[in-house]
């Protein structure tokens, strides 16, 4: 287990996190560059010295600014791996997992170095040098390096932000079985939504050194209910619109604007918000991914919103196309390349947009694109 | 065509070439001014040496005068003081030129500058000053004079006269190549549980390895051809102070023959000590494949 805060001020910037994290657990820390992830993980690494804090490793205390403890990094037992890796040019791959070991301990005849190298499928790789391999390859060695040092605590700067989204997947799947064998605490730094949710017990959305929000992935990733932290993980459509009915039997209201009529769950995401009044001015959620696209109107349909729009543009987004709508406002939806081919989608089209009511969600500050 | 086209920009050299309006071939500048200049640089350096080389070659009493009891003694004293300056070098300048390379302090800044002052003070006024410390008259002259210890004239008076033109070539280097070490390594050895001093041998001393044994020749190579500051300093007294350069100089006085041969032992152990360090440099992970 692991658990702390800390405290930094570097000029205008203050930067303030706290976290806990039980072993086999992930903690993401989500946020745009500069909000301060990295600082935060240095600091637990012991790289950097907070001017406020706690930080326990394992059950240890291995720096408290009001008892003046600073563990020195090497005695702290973290586990610390980047984007960039920085696997030691003048070893070959199996001498960089085993660097960590004390020098009178062959690494030949280390079982926890030969499970590593099997586990991570570094086999046959042993003896080649740093610079023969391929960019996967480095970030599975730069982790049996970080593992062979038997950490009790995991901390990933980004570690895949450098690879192609397929290897991501497959190295995260692998990240994933390792930590089910050995549950050690991990703290992942990324801005990434995908791997949030793939690998996040836990998520801590960092905004110029700001927690803003915390929580499940999928709560806070998922339909994220507050502006700011909407414009982070990226909802793409947020409308603002005036509610002019509401049906709190069926959970729904209706709002107006643009020329739209949506209808929208009553409540928000995180349920802290009372129900909107009649005829307040809300802005609204929707995740590109959730519109459906279609050349006719869904008349037998259980969805509940359906716009009628002409393509305004269309733009390679991977993994797929980002096809925009102008149905008065405009609307953005993520589809599919082969769904693009098989609609001949073109500019200038008419489509109709459909997404159900619970794909929408109140947003709770008032920021919008239908105002820039 | 506009004339402004017809002379035409050399990519490289920014030389107008007008080629084509005398009716000539192009000719590559560039090519042309580096074998030039390349064969230059070749024959006013290797001219010389083999000059050197053949006339004392020729030399009847070449045998003779390398396997004199001078020659030998002055051989002697030029390895033994010249290793020993290499040593003291190594011990003291290592650890410098880490705190150089990593230290943020201004002070460091400040003899950052200062290491690299007998790169540019003439040798000769370096012996002078080096008398004015450590010579009978000199500042630290009664107090060593106390406890029975004297330099000049001395062996160790050789010793300390290469130290000092030679000390700076390694410090340089060596500290240079301890920066060219990203510290990003340093740290993730350290959380790798790795303590900063076992770091410092396992990581950080096997990167600048290189440029430290670029420097390890470079001060060798300074220390043995040391003259001016060794012959003001230790002055020039056969199998005392008397190294390589001072016994060629002398020779010269009275037989060339012996300070042809005596150069030609010279060269050719320089040579041997900086293709030897050269054949190590390389022999490191930069350009293993």
């Amino acid at each position: 287990m692991s658990l702390g805060w800390i405290r930094f001020r570097r000029g205008e910037f203050v930067l303030a996190t706290d976290w806990h994290i039980e072993p086999g657990q992930v903690s993401v820390l989500f946020g745009p560059s500069g909000a301060g992830k990295t600082t935060t993980l240095r600091a637990i690494a012991g790289l950097e010295k907070p001017h406020d804090g706690h930080v326990e490793i394992g059950g240890r205390v291995v720096f408290d600014s009001g008892r003046r403890i600073f563990i020195p990094p090497h005695l702290r037992r973290v586990g610390y791996l980047t984007q960039q890796t920085y696997l030691f040019p003048h070893l070959d791959v199996v001498s960089n997992i085993a660097y960590s070991l004390p020098r009178n301990r062959r690494w030949a005849g280390d079982e926890h170095i030969a499970k590593l190298v099997s586990d991570l499928r570094l086999e046959g790789l042993e003896n080649r040098r740093i610079w023969e391999l391929s960019g996967g390859e480095r970030q599975r060695v730069g982790l049996a390096r970080a593992l062979a040092a038997r950490p009790e605590l995991l901390l990933l700067d980004e570690p895949f932000a450098s690879l192609d989204s397929e290897l991501r997947r497959a190295l995260r799947r692998e990240l994933r079985s390792m930590l089910d064998e050995t549950p050690i605490p991990v703290m992942l730094v990324t801005h990434d939504r995908e791997e949030a949710l793939a690998l996040g017990d836990e998520v801590q959305v960092l905004d110029s050194g700001r927690a803003t929000a915390k929580g499940v992935p999928l709560n806070v990733l998922g339909q994220p209910g507050q502006g700011e932290v909407a414009r982070l993980v990226g909802v793409e459509n947020l409308l603002r619109l005036t509610v002019t009915a509401r049906y709190p039997p069926d959970g729904t209201m209706v709002c107006e604007g643009h020329g739209l009529r949506l209808e929208v769950p009553l409540r928000d995401n995180s349920g802290e918000r009372q129900m909107p009044g009649a005829r307040e001015v809300v802005t609204v959620g929707v995740r590109s991914s959730d519109i459906i696209l279609a050349t006719r109107e869904p008349e037998a349909s259980s969805a509940r919103n359906r716009f009628q729009g002409q393509v305004v543009s269309v733009e390679l987004r991977p993994p797929g196309y980002e096809v925009t709508l102008d149905c008065g406002v405009e609307l953005r939806c993520h589809i599919t390349a082969r769904a693009l081919a098989e609609m001949n989608i073109v500019s200038g089209q008419a489509l109709w947009a459909v997404f159900k009511a619970s794909s929408c969600f109140l947003v709770s500050d008032y920021k919008s694109n239908c105002d820039k | 065509m506009t004339i402004g086209r017809k002379g035409k920009h050399h990519r490289l050299t920014g030389v107008v070439f007008p080629g084509r309006i005398a009716g000539m071939t192009k000719v590559p500048v560039l090519g042309v001014l580096g074998a030039a200049s390349t064969t230059m640089c070749v024959l006013f350096v290797g001219l010389p040496v083999a000059a050197l080389c053949i006339r004392a070659v020729r030399e009847e009493r070449l045998l003779t005068s390398l396997t004199s009891e001078s020659a030998m003694t002055a051989l002697r004293l030029s390895l033994v003081t010249s290793i020993a300056a290499m040593v003291v070098i190594l011990v003291v300048g290592t650890p410098f030129a880490y705190v150089l390379a990593r230290g943020k302090s201004s002070l460091l800044r400040v003899l950052d500058g200062l290491v690299e002052l007998p790169l540019v003070l003439p040798p000769v006024v370096a012996g002078i000053a080096m008398l004015m410390a450590f010579g009978r008259g000199g500042i630290l002259g009664p107090a060593l004079e106390a406890t029975g210890i004297s330099i000049v004239s001395t062996s160790i008076a050789v010793v300390f006269a290469q130290l000092f033109v030679a000390a700076p070539f390694y410090i340089r280097s060596a500290k240079l190549g301890f920066q060219s070490v990203l510290l990003d390594y340093v740290e993730i050895s350290q959380t790798l549980g790795v303590s900063p001093w076992r770091t410092f041998f396992r990581l950080t001393l096997p990167l600048a390895g290189p440029s430290i044994i670029t420097g390890i020749a470079l001060a060798w190579a300074r220390a043995l051809s040391e003259f001016g500051a060794t012959m003001m300093f230790a002055g020039n007294m056969a199998g005392r102070t008397q190294t390589m350069p001072l016994a060629i100089m002398t020779a010269m006085e009275t037989d060339l023959a012996i300070a042809l041969a005596l150069s030609a032992l010279l060269l050719v152990v320089s040579v041997a000590i900086l293709s030897g360090l050269s054949i190590a440099s390389r022999r490191n992970w930069q350009s293993r494949s």
